[in-house]
Order: structure tokens, then sequence, then C-alpha cells
């Protein structure tokens, strides 16, 4: 049903309650101040009457209003949660069917290289070999979107052990600095050395930090730098991760945690590392969101309860 | 019953010193020189952590600790690498590292990564059991 | 062969690109090929073809984005949209900016072979030369 009919249906003018109850209990109480004082007194009781009458009737289309605004609420989420289902499998199916078609195109051209006979000319052999071992490369390109996805699907359960913060996050900031440096990338830590330490699954988190470094080296050019900080906000721990690459246009921001979104070249990216962490921070009980303006670079943020 | 260590590496002195060290500690150290025979050891013996070698000949780091975490899922792996790739370490890491490390490395932060490991394992075993 | 049919993919997918080109060749098309739409337009400036294969999904210009610049760089060329995106939305709003047909991927190659022609044969009878 189109939202905005439910909204529509059944509903009485307003105007006898703000215009025509104000308009009379005015009049009865004007006529009340000239009236003797037993007519002054019923015409002020029945001012009363129609100011209290319409305040109800008012109050209840308001109550009625909300719940039909959060009956919309629902069927809003409801038909996001859709919108989002729909989204992830047309990914994957895109994701699945380009392996696929390479591999139908391997096998038409294998099987027109065997030729009738069912023995291939010796001068095509090695192309022959080279189609195999491209059916085989692309076989291996699904097995790891189906893994990762079944990584998606299982829900182990975090371990949680105490540890400083700079001790989950530094093993992964040295094996970006070894990559940074080759290309020209400077890494800079701003841990605040105050931090208590965090209860949360060690490694889940590392894989965290380390995605988000990954993409903040894939975002940065030659002589820009990424930003690995760490600071205490109220009862949360932050971490971030800041860039000075290219950053995030707008119309990717609402996308970039969705499973399969990739701005890489094809068979680079699964698109799966952003949402996988996403998912990660959120069993860890934090968020993780980004901002960027454009040409700017980009900040990713873990909050994650102390 | 304390920690107990599997050394995976090809390369007899770094091994060797490893070995050396940790028995200093008095904590039980088994050195495998390659993948198959780590995974043989396994089969056998409890361990509580590996501390694993990427590049050895034959099978390769990645490969090993995917058979580890299949076989054993509870036995936490350390991965220790002279070689700094984060396209490894993210598989390694997303695998079921407990960590990547980077050649070289202190012996003392080894240390301490290898029983915070432990820690993991226990806690993880407890809550199997509860 | 006097009336071979010359025939452009654009695909980001090299391997795809490649083996697609290959087989086509073998069955006597004239074929050259382009990594994205930018590519395509260039390859279109040196010479016109008769039929373009166009990926959807592309980095940088998309093929939706991508086909109103190659039907204004080739006007005689029929374009044939072959997606792996099961969004039929792009394809059926394709097929209105201009485009012949749509494929999905993954497609046997025989298929993808007939619709060319068939696009091509399309094309010979409402435009005789």
């Amino acid at each position: 049903m189109n939202p905005a009919t439910i909204l529509e249906n059944h509903r009485p003018p307003l105007w006898p309650h703000t215009l025509l109850a104000p308009l009379l209990a005015g009049a009865a109480v004007l006529l009340a101040l000239a009236a003797p004082p037993v007519v002054g007194f019923a015409l002020a009781l029945f001012a009363g009457a129609v100011c209290i009458g319409s305040a109800l009737t008012l109050a209840r289309r308001v109550r009625s209003g909300e719940r039909q605004l959060r009956e919309l609420d629902k069927r809003l989420l409801q038909s996001q949660k859709l919108a989002a289902i729909g989204e992830l499998s047309s990914g994957i199916a895109h994701e699945i069917n380009n392996p696929l078609a390479i591999i139908t195109q391997e096998i038409d051209l294998a099987r027109e290289l065997f030729g009738p006979s069912g023995c291939p000319d010796p001068a095509d052999l090695a192309e022959v070999r080279d189609s195999l071992d491209q059916i085989g490369k692309q076989v291996e390109r699904c097995r790891l979107i189906t893994h990762k996805l079944l990584n998606f699907a299982r829900k182990m359960e975090p371990v949680l052990q105490e540890e400083a913060l700079e001790h989950v996050i530094e093993d992964m900031a040295i094996l970006a600095e070894r990559e940074a440096k080759g290309r020209g990338v400077a890494i800079v830590r701003a841990y605040d050395q105050t931090l208590p330490t965090v209860r949360t699954d060690v490694p889940l988190l590392r894989q965290v930090i380390l995605n988000l470094l990954t993409n903040a080296l894939a975002a940065t050019p030659q002589g820009g730098t990424i930003t690995l900080a760490t600071r205490r906000s109220d009862d949360q721990i932050i971490i971030e991760v800041r860039d000075t690459g290219c950053g995030i246009p707008p119309e990717n921001m609402a996308k970039i945690f969705n499973p399969f979104f990739t701005t890489k070249e094809p068979g680079k990216g699964t698109g799966l590392g952003l949402s996988l962490s996403h998912g990660i921070v959120t069993r860890l009980g934090g968020t993780l969101t980004a901002q960027s303006t454009p040409g700017h670079g980009a900040t990713f943020t873990v909050a994650l309860p102390l | 019953m304390g920690l107990r260590v599997l050394a995976v590496d090809d390369e007899a002195d770094f091994i060797e010193t490893l070995v050396k060290r940790f028995t200093y500690r008095r904590i039980p150290v088994t050195a495998a020189a390659n993948g198959p025979e780590a995974l043989a050891r396994l089969d056998r013996e409890d361990f509580d952590v590996v501390i694993l070698d990427m590049r050895m000949p034959g099978m390769d780091g990645l490969t090993v600790l995917q058979e580890i975490k299949k076989r054993h899922p509870l036995v936490e792996v350390i991965i220790l690498t002279g070689h700094a790739s984060v396209e490894a370490g993210m598989q390694g890491m997303s695998l079921g590292a407990y960590d990547y490390v980077l050649k070289p490395v202190d012996f003392g932060e080894l240390l301490e990564k290898a029983n915070k490991a432990y820690e993991r394992k226990k806690l993880n075993e407890s809550r199997d059991h509860s | 062969m006097a009336d071979s049919i010359r025939v452009l993919i654009v695909d980001d997918e090299e391997r795809f690109r490649d083996t697609l080109a290959k087989l086509l060749s073998r069955h006597g098309f004239t074929v050259r090929t382009a990594g994205g739409g930018n590519e395509a337009l260039a390859l279109l400036t040196e010479a016109p073809c008769d039929v373009i294969v166009l990926d959807v999904k592309m980095p940088g210009l998309s093929g939706q984005q991508a086909l109103p610049l190659l039907r204004a760089a080739c006007p005689e060329a029929e374009v044939l949209i072959l997606t792996g995106h099961a969004s039929v939305d792009i394809a059926s709003a394709m097929i209105a900016g201009g485009a012949a047909d749509y494929l999905l991927k993954p497609c046997p190659t025989d298929e993808l072979e007939g619709a060319i022609r068939a696009v091509y044969d399309r094309r010979q009878a409402t435009r005789p030369r």
C-alpha cells in the first residue's frame, strides 16, 4: 500500500477543533461577561466543555497519527531489509557470473580445439592447457567468494580477552608500514598512551584494523599519509584510520559497507572486506563508521565499549 | 599443564635458537621443519600454540594454517614471517591466525604473544565445555 | 571473407574479452577489444564497427554511461548488452536508450554468436545500403 494513503484514509477535517471550538468558546466567554451570573456560569461551563472536548479529540488524533507513523516505520524497515537482500543476491550473482562466463568460454574454446575428431591439433595443445589453467583459476575465484560468504554467515562467538589496545593493533601497523614504505606512503601513529586495556576478541579486531589499513593503502597515493590513532571518548575506545587518499564520493558513502561493493578491478577485491569488518565490530558490541570529504581522504572510526 | 609450543620453520638455525630460548624458560617446545611434519605432530600430540613461518618449500604457510584450523580449530597459530605483504596478512588473519608478526621479533614479545594466544585457547576451551 | 561482421567487445574482464575475441575470430568475425568505455570510444574514432558487445558494470565509465557516447561515436553500430549483473531494470533502460538486445552472463558462445548475427541481420534489413 502506498504509505501516503494510510495517512489520508478516513480523516475527518480538523477545522471543527482548531477553528470552530475556540470560536464558540471565545464567544461564550464574551457573552458570559455581559450575561447575569447564572447564565454566565453556564456559558463558562459550556466554553470549558468545548475546549476539553476539542483537546481530547486532538490528542486522540495525534496518538493515532503516531501509531500509524510507527507502523509505517516498521514497513519501511522491512522494505529496506528486503532491498538489502535484493542487493546482496544481485551482488553474489554478479560476482559469480563473471568467472562463470569466463569458464563457459574457455570450455567452448577447448571443445572447439578438440575438434570433431576428439584430438586437438598438436599446435593447439598449449592453448587447451591454458584454457584448463584458466578454468582452474576462475573456480578458485568462485571458491574464495563462497568461502568468504560462509565466513560471513558463520556466527562464531567472540572470545573476549583483556589486552592493551596497542598490542592488538601495532603488529598490523608494522605489517602495513613495510608495504607502505615501498609505495612512498607514511604511517603515522597517534596512540593515546593512557588508555585502559580493552576486553575484546583480539584476532577479530586485528582483522578489522588490517582491513582498514589495506583499504587506506589502496586509496593513498605516493607521498600520502595514513594515520592510525587511538583515544578515549566517554565510555568508548576509539580507533581511527585516516588517509589522505581520494576520499569517498557521497553517492558511494551509503554503499561502502554493503557486501560486494567495491571500486577495485574485477577479481582484485571481493568487496566483502568492509562489510565483514562492519559485522565483526558489531559483534564486538561497537560501531564502525566512515567520514569523507572527497579529495581530502577518508576516516574510518571503530568505537568499542570499555 | 602450561603452554606447549610447536615451532614450524625450515630455517634450521632460527628454529634451533627458538627451541633453546623456550626450553630455557621451561616451556615445552617441539620443532617441525615443514608443513606436513607439523600436521603429523599435531595429529599425534597436543599443542596449544603453533609458531608458523609462511615461506617454506613444499606446502606453504597459508595452506598449513588452513589445515591446522580445519583439524584443530582450538589450536592458536602465530604467524612469523620475514616477508611483508598486507595481502598475505589479510589472508592469514581471516583464516584464523591469532597474530601475524614480522621477523625479526624480540623473543620477550613473542613469548608474551604466545602466552596471550594460550590464554585465548583456554578461554575458548572452558566455554566449549560449559 | 568479404562480409565479415566487425565486432567490438567492451568488458573489463581481460580474460573474458580475450577468449571471446579468439572464439569469434575463429568463427569469421573481425574482432577488436576494449577494457572500458573510454578505450572503446577511442577505437571507434579509428574505425567503425557493426556490433558492439557491451558489459554494464565496469570501473570508470559504466556501460550505461558509455551507451549514448558509443552510439554517437558510431551511429551505424548495434549495441548488444552482455551483463553479469542481474539488474533487468538497467538492461531495459539501456534497451530504451537504443541498445538492440541484452544477454545474461554466463552465456554459451553459440548463443552469443547467434545474437550478434541476429542483431546484425536486423540492422542490414532495416538500413539497406
